[in-house]
């Protein structure tokens, strides 16, 4: 690993587009758990392109709804407003994570459809598991690869070294660490950090291929693992290194997943994660 | 023509045509092959067996090998194919690192193949199976020829 090589990583992830500001409010409303109906109305009354967004995502195939939704006030009345949160987040998070990501193969819209996907499969998981986990699931789970953005560059230029015989057998977050000093996981963490997103969301960034290394292990982290792994298998915006991760047996007994758990949530997957994709993209 | 097939899905076509799949991690893709009437088929199936899932498997067939193996055969057969002549293989099943048996759905969807083909008395022409790669497969109609694609290198089947 080279410290200068480090050192123009950690300048790339300052540099990073930030969310925007609309999006950055909302987030803190989703913490605050005395958020009320009106102040995101409020909030909201003011971005007639997130308004307008929001109408055709309630209205879209992903939430089947039986009528039309003419306003915020009858969006948040019929999906409630954590989920109107998120939805307003993955559109915003949409436009930054659908480029092309060098290095990783994967061409314009594969990491934005993969994470559509573990956002989808992680919620599948969590209600076939019956786990009490927060719905923070949904847009941690969204975000849990946007270090790739950052560190793309520099795996297509240390690609040889990368490809070497006897890295074949290391988990790819490792292969990075040993050649950079730094995953793309621990990227993530520092750019949703940077984002101000709740230290439980950037901790899911952080372990999501090594739960077990968590400082405190937790249900949360074990999900999006599991999705993540699934929906690489399942050939969702599956990259350059393919399958090289290595599943957490732990973290897969710690929330009782078993084989036909995950065939049955990889079958319910698909479907879901195909409706919400196409939905964001009609308002693109 | 080209053709796509995406995840959990089947593409037949003949004589000029070109049949393309991404990205296969555990999934299996299965390519058949009449050379006499030029006619394949691709499939790109998920899950080793329908009953995890029944009420997909009937909107689906092509999710899983137990249903989707016999619905291609048919649907060559429909085509002209006959079952004497064709050539099949088989490509993807791979698995994570690390051997856990909870992951090896890759390895369940090749196993349930082998055992369908063997009770239909069909061989294996060939096969690039296993291991953490994703491959992309392209099969083209007009000469039968299979070509996988993995990491930017393309090799033959």
């Amino acid at each position: 690993m080279n410290q200068k090589e480090l050192n123009l990583i950690l300048d790339d992830v300052k540099s990073f587009p930030s969310l925007p500001a609309a999006a950055l409010k909302l987030l803190t409303l989703l913490k605050d758990e005395k958020s009320s109906n009106t102040q995101i109305e409020q909030l909201l009354r003011y971005e007639p392109g997130l308004t307008a967004n929001i109408l055709k995502l309630t209205n879209s195939a992903f939430f089947g709804l039986p009528k039309q939704i003419g306003s915020i006030r009858q969006a948040i009345l019929m999906i409630g407003w954590k989920r109107l949160i998120q939805i307003v987040l993955t559109s915003c998070v949409s436009a930054i994570i659908d480029k092309p990501v060098h290095g990783y193969d994967l061409s314009s819209g594969d990491l934005w459809r993969h994470s559509i996907a573990v956002s989808v499969a992680s919620e599948i998981l969590v209600k076939e598991l019956n786990l009490s986990v927060s719905e923070e699931v949904f847009t941690a789970a969204l975000l849990h690869d946007v270090g790739k953005m950052v560190l793309g560059r520099y795996v297509k230029n240390d690609i040889a070294a990368i490809d070497r015989e006897e890295l074949r057998d290391m988990p790819f977050e490792q292969v990075e660490r040993s050649i950079f000093g730094i995953d793309h996981a621990e990227i993530g963490a520092n750019i949703l950090g940077r984002w101000s997103f709740p230290p439980s969301m950037v901790t899911v960034v952080r372990w999501h291929h090594d739960p077990d290394g968590a400082p405190k292990t937790n249900h949360l982290i074990d999900v999006v693992h599991v999705a993540d792994v699934l929906c690489l298998m399942s050939g969702i915006g599956v990259g350059r290194e393919g399958l090289q991760y290595r599943p957490s047996q732990t973290a897969c007994e710690r929330i009782g997943l078993t084989e036909a758990h995950l065939e049955k949530v990889a079958s319910q997957t698909l479907q879901t994660a195909n409706q919400l994709a196409e939905s964001l993209q009609a308002d693109s | 023509m080209n053709h796509v097939v995406a995840v959990g899905d089947m593409k037949t076509g003949c004589r000029e045509d070109m049949i393309v799949t991404h990205a296969l991690g555990s999934c299996l893709g299965l390519m058949v092959y009449d050379p006499a009437a030029q006619v394949g088929g691709l499939l790109h199936a998920m899950l080793p067996l329908s009953k995890i899932n029944l009420q997909k498997a009937f909107e689906n067939p092509y999710m899983f090998v137990d249903t989707g193996v016999p619905e291609l055969f048919r649907q060559l057969y429909d085509l002209g194919g006959q079952k004497s002549r064709m050539v099949i293989k088989a490509a993807g099943c791979g698995q994570p690192l690390g051997n856990s048996e909870m992951f090896k759905i890759g390895e369940r969807n090749h196993t349930i193949l082998k055992k369908l083909l063997w009770k239909n008395n069909i061989l294996l022409e060939a096969e690039d199976v296993g291991g953490v790669a994703s491959r992309t497969v392209y099969f083209d109609i007009s000469t039968g020829q299979v070509i996988i694609s993995s990491k930017g290198v393309k090799r033959e089947l």
